[in-house]
């Protein structure tokens, strides 16, 4: 039997701020296809897209909590099956 | 009539600047990167400096710690103008809240006798240090070679002028406004004897010629007098009726968990680097056995008084 995992996405504003995030966005997602659209950067992978603080830590050089994940998103499709205070993960779960 | 909202997307004919396109492909970028990645002029120098012949004006050579590509290291805070002022304009602004807390209820005047000698005699005197450091850090951000290894010295030297202006503002505060005890920290420097050896360092280390010596040998310092004065009166001073210390010196201790991040991670890059690893293993452990012993031999200075007056209060 095979199946194909479902896309999810998220769209992030395209700022200065979220750069680091979308950097470690990108280093724990390595199946991660990226497009860049006016103001907006659409992130898309097969599955899941896995948002670990640790990696956005190293990316922005700061501290960062996953609640500031909201001020980045414009918007996503799939569930937030997790989001604690280290790890968001968006994908389909039915 | 039906309207469709189409967007048209045009693509930049790039999307960074050249230096970062050169080391990591054309792709966005952040500020950080686009203003520090190879700014440094690297050659086309047409004067040598008149006080060193054999050397260029920027020069890999003014340090024995050497680093294949400059470049590996990067500030872990990714500090520019602008995160950097941001960033120490709100910790300065916690600090006058801390301070204002502090005046409006007297909490200095309050302290008890032994806190207020240390306050005034061990630790304000430390702006002087503070000044020093200062000078040093300065002379790394004019010799350092790489961007990247500027931008910290640069901000660490004016970090440096900030923590002698909260000890100062703290010395103010501490004399009611007058600047009888920044006074006194002065002629404490100049000639009290705890503060001697610790004056007597810093001078020596403001004449070494290699840059990252004297910003390691500055840190050997630090390493000893924050978590000491800081970080470890923090629970003396809470249980000893000295709870305006404690909110006084945990802006100090907050600095010296922000200077660590680049200053450790540079010293890995040192350490670690492929071609120069080795010798500068070396060299780091002769700065670390020259200075690591004279910064305990002062700083241990400072601790003996520290420890008289709280032995004396308990």
């Amino acid at each position: 039997v095979t199946t194909t995992l479902r896309q999810v996405g998220i769209d992030i504003q395209d700022s200065e701020e979220n750069r680091g995030l979308i950097d470690a966005i990108k280093a724990d997602n390595p199946e991660l296809t990226i497009r860049h659209l006016p103001g907006l950067v659409k992130l898309q992978a097969a599955g899941q897209i896995v948002i670990n603080r640790d990696t956005v830590e190293q990316k922005l050089g700061r501290e960062w909590e996953t609640g500031e994940f909201q001020l980045a998103i414009v918007s996503y499709a799939g569930n937030f099956s997790e989001w604690d205070d280290d790890q968001i993960i968006v994908k389909w779960e039915h | 009539v039906q309207y469709e909202l189409r967007y048209q997307v045009i693509e930049p004919k790039r999307q960074t600047y050249q230096n970062v396109i050169d080391r990591f492909g054309d792709q966005p970028a952040s500020r950080y990167l686009e203003g520090t990645l190879d700014i440094e002029p690297r050659e086309n120098f047409h004067y040598r400096p008149t006080w060193v012949q054999d050397r260029e004006l920027y020069d890999a050579r003014y340090t024995a710690l050497q680093l294949t590509d400059p470049y590996s290291f990067l500030d872990p805070r990714q500090y520019y103008y602008t995160p950097y002022v941001t960033n120490r304009a709100a910790a300065h602004d916690e600090f006058g809240k801390t301070l204002a807390y502090l005046e409006q209820r007297d909490l200095l005047e309050k302290m008890p006798e032994s806190w207020k000698h240390i306050l005034g005699h061990v630790v304000v005197p430390l702006r002087h240090y503070e000044s020093g450091a200062q000078l040093i850090t300065v002379a790394g951000a004019r010799f350092a070679y790489g961007t990247s290894l500027e931008q910290c010295c640069t901000y660490a030297a004016f970090d440096r002028i900030g923590n002698a202006q909260m000890l100062s503002r703290v010395g103010l505060a501490l004399g009611g406004g007058a600047a009888e005890v920044l006074k006194s920290a002065k002629q404490g420097w100049l000639d009290a004897e705890h503060l001697q050896p610790l004056r007597r360092l810093v001078e020596e280390i403001m004449i070494v010629d290699d840059w990252a010596e004297g910003v390691l040998a500055v840190d050997a310092i630090d390493k000893l007098v924050y978590p000491l004065l800081y970080q470890g009166l923090d629970e003396a001073a809470l249980l000893g009726g000295a709870g305006a210390y404690s909110l006084f010196a945990q802006h100090l201790t907050g600095w010296f968990a922000d200077q660590r991040k680049w200053i450790d991670a540079l010293v890995t890059s040192w350490s670690t680097d492929e071609q120069h690893g080795a010798a500068n293993l070396e060299v780091l452990a002769r700065i670390d056995a020259t200075w690591g012993a004279r910064a305990v031999e002062a700083v241990g200075a400072l601790d003996a008084v520290v420890r008289r007056e709280l032995g004396e209060a308990a």
